[in-house]
């Protein structure tokens, strides 16, 4: 809380500490993920991953139950991309969504509400602050690749965090399981 | 000549490790002797070598009390830092965005072992008053698999020694064994399967030259289990469900047609102690699943919330004491079960004691599984209005209900899907360790003071989807959580003191004869008077307290050493009952205090 009530004051600063972030190594996890060059989503999958969207609503989007509550499916959203930019931005207020736009309910009204008449209902700071752009790039992923989507793939989930781990395993199907190692052999001869 | 000295260098090394190999083969040949070999005669006689700390609990019976008392409760005000090390393993990976530190070092002779969350471990030389790092051993562990599905944080609690050998788990499944003397993996073996939702973070107890392994998943379907793996042969020696399978003793208390028992939870993943008198490991078994809608799986869920006692050789189970039957709360059993003799009306009584997440804390006969007694630790319990005195189970149990209700107005159900519960789901003390005085009898609980707010989901066989959570509903935060440190006389079986504190006990305890030691999420170490818990010694970390402290000797100078970098599952899901803790930074740091 004590940091977001300098941010009106810092605001060049913080915006060129920002924009520094970007050209730095984020979270680890999803870098390496790799689409195809031409995707024009890549962009918006990147935020999704250093913003740690899936922190809640998992790599898939379908968020769920559990010990962080319950994270909306985005698969199952119906939201247009015009209110989906809002809720990144703004958060959902009551709820554990977090915003992500800086100076939100501060510099800039929120649902029509600032920090104040937000009160109790005011939502978590998101832990990076996304620019515009950004979230207008993981509004654009989310149409594109999870909302309407069925069960999660594995050649999605390989997508997402390309195939240095383990985690897209579960995903496979019979066919694509190692069992059928005539056709690993195959291939390497 | 770099590049040649260089090239002499590998070879030298490359020989001498050759040489090792071939001395260490012919020491395995022979009866293992020397002083820094750890066999089971030092691991049943710790109080031999106090200076040593060879247990994760400290002894087989979890006291994590040391004779130590160089530090005492005259001088102890002149505490301060000795050496501080910077550790690794801060990474996030999966649903984490960095990991955190809640392992107990190891010590023998001058040499400490510690892990971070991702499971590296680190052999540090303590001698001369300052830390230095001998080796780092980096399993490597793939984070995304592990921490997608790692309920409770990237954490790790610790190591065992065994042999020449540092035995050590990974969050993705693996028991690793490291040599001792160069950090190079011996051996490693998969016990536990991310794909179906577990993952490792306790420390292995050794026993017999077995290691063995709980898991943890309850959160995502797994059936629980322990397995024992033989140090020689690496093979897998017996391996118990904690769940029964159909047709086994036990199977009957899964009454429903969902087959909720082959997801029904029962993780095991707290340290265990182990009965030498008795070759009986006794081990804390964790909740049913789905979590909060108890009506999904009717019946009692053996062996779910229960202490379990095993035949350390076979695996068999002997008995169990379940303390919440058919848990709406999410109260595992999870914790230690400290073993204590103390005097009874016909002799010694051999107790096991367990701090339960519901609340209570139990002292169980640890020969036959019989309750002797049992008590609220916290200061509000809202879900029963106690235990029945004969029986131990909370009064409202009702054994002909296929579904429990204990006080219906605030239980979780499919009838009161959203409500409140004292304590909250992470209990009412979750795994930080608890530890015991065997002199003044005292028994010193890490105590989170807390209510929280149960959402139910009704769930449904098709929801249940592998690593998917499978909690039927969730908690959240409008409570202020607060935490203390409450000592229980054991000969009695009543509270001593309490000693009220600020913010949870998220680290546990350490005991000497005359002092605890603890500490705090927003950063302070403390040491406190055995007796009276007034506090004696504070020292602030600037980081989180998560871990519980420990102390060793080394150059005949007693030290207290303790890791520090708040992980878990506490800033991630509860930290909304803390507010002030957002502030804490991730870290991963340890501390070790000397006078």
């Amino acid at each position: 809380m004590m940091i977001v009530n300098r941010f009106p004051a810092a605001g060049v600063l913080l915006a060129s500490v920002v924009t520094l972030n970007f050209s730095m190594p984020g979270p680890a996890y999803g870098q390496s993920a790799q689409a195809p060059a031409s995707d024009p989503t890549n962009a918006g999958k990147a935020v999704f991953s250093r913003a740690n969207c899936a922190g809640c609503h998992k790599w898939h989007g379908n968020g769920g139950g559990g010990y962080g509550g319950d994270a909306l499916s985005l698969r199952k959203t119906e939201l247009t991309r015009d209110q989906i930019i809002e809720a990144v931005g703004c958060g959902r207020p009551g709820t554990g969504m977090p915003f992500f736009m800086r100076g939100a309910y501060d510099e800039v009204k929120c649902h029509g509400m600032n920090r104040q008449d937000a009160g109790a209902q005011m939502p978590p700071e998101g832990g990076t602050f996304l620019r515009p752009k950004d979230i207008e790039a993981v509004a654009d992923y989310v149409i594109a690749h999870i909302k309407g989507a069925g069960e999660p793939t594995y050649a999605e989930c390989v997508a997402f965090f390309s195939n240095t781990s383990r985690v897209c395993d579960v995903y496979k199907t019979q066919a694509q399981k190692p069992g059928d190692a005539t056709v690993s052999t195959g291939k390497g001869q | 000549m770099e590049r040649f000295s260089g090239h002499t260098k590998m070879l030298t090394r490359a020989c001498r490790l050759a040489v090792a190999v071939a001395a260490a083969s012919v020491v395995g040949a022979l009866p293992v002797s020397a002083a820094d070999q750890v066999n089971q005669e030092r691991l049943l006689n710790v109080d031999k070598e106090p200076g040593n700390w060879l247990h994760h609990h400290q002894n087989y019976s979890a006291h994590r009390f040391s004779t130590l008392k160089e530090i005492n409760r005259d001088n102890v005000k002149n505490l301060k830092v000795a050496w501080t090390m910077h550790l690794g393993g801060i990474e996030g990976g999966g649903i984490w965005s960095h990991g955190g530190l809640e392992g107990t070092p190891i010590a023998e002779n001058g040499f400490l072992y510690v892990t971070d969350g991702w499971g590296s471990v680190y052999k540090i030389d303590a001698h001369g008053g300052r830390g230095v790092l001998v080796w780092k051993m980096d399993p490597k562990t793939d984070r995304d698999w592990a921490g997608a599905v790692a309920c409770c944080g990237v954490d790790n609690r610790g190591v065992a020694l065994w042999g020449d050998l540092v035995i050590s788990h990974t969050l993705d499944g693996r028991l690793i064994a490291t040599n001792k003397e160069t950090g190079q993996v011996a051996w490693q073996r998969t016990v536990a399967d991310p794909d179906k939702g577990e993952v490792i973070t306790g420390a292995p107890l050794i026993v017999k030259n077995m290691a063995i392994t709980g898991v943890a998943g309850a959160e995502y379907g797994i059936r629980g289990w322990l397995a024992a793996t033989d140090l020689t042969t690496q093979k897998e020696v017996w391996r118990t469900h904690t769940i029964p399978g159909k047709g086994e003793p036990g199977s009957e208390t899964w009454k429903d047609s969902n087959n909720a028992a082959a997801a029904g939870g029962g993780s095991t993943w707290v340290t265990g102690t182990y009965d030498p008198a008795t070759d009986t490991i006794i081990w804390g078994i964790g909740n049913p699943g789905p979590d909060w809608d108890n009506a999904y799986r009717p019946g009692d869920n053996l062996y779910t919330d229960s202490s379990l006692a095993l035949d350390a050789t076979t695996g068999k189970i002997k008995w169990h004491y379940q303390h919440t039957p058919n848990d709406p709360y999410d109260y595992d059993s999870v914790a230690e079960n400290v073993l204590v003799d103390v005097p009874g009306p016909s002799g010694p009584r051999k107790l096991a004691l367990e701090a339960d997440r519901n609340g209570f804390a139990y002292a169980i006969d640890r020969t036959n599984g019989k309750f002797v007694w049992g008590l609220p630790f916290v200061k509000k319990v809202t879900w029963t209005k106690g235990l029945d005195p004969e029986s131990g189970k909370p009064i409202e149990y009702d054994p002909n209900k296929a579904v429990q209700t204990y006080i219906a107005s605030v239980t979780p159900s499919r009838t009161n899907m959203e409500t409140d519960i004292c304590p909250g789901n992470m209990g009412g003390k979750n795994w930080p360790p608890t530890a015991y005085n065997p002199d003044l009898k005292l028994w010193y609980i890490p105590v989170i003071e807390s209510c929280n707010r149960i959402k139910v989901e009704v769930m449904t066989p098709d929801k249940l989807k592998p690593r998917e959570f499978w909690t039927g509903g969730g908690p959240s935060q409008p409570f202020r959580i607060t935490g203390s440190v409450t000592a229980i006389d054991v000969t009695t079986g009543k509270i001593a003191t309490k000693m009220e504190t600020p913010f949870p006990n998220l680290g546990g305890m350490l005991a000497t004869p005359d002092l605890v030691f603890t500490g705090q999420p927003s950063g302070e170490v403390h040491a406190l008077d055995a007796k009276s818990l007034q506090k004696l010694w504070e020292f602030n970390t600037g980081g989180g307290v998560n871990a519980p402290p420990m102390t060793f000797t080394v150059d005949g100078k007693q030290y207290i050493a303790i890791l520090v970098g708040l992980g878990g599952a506490w800033d991630k899901w509860f930290i909304d009952s803390t507010p002030e803790l957002k502030k804490i930074q991730p870290g991963s740091m340890l501390y070790v205090f000397a006078l």
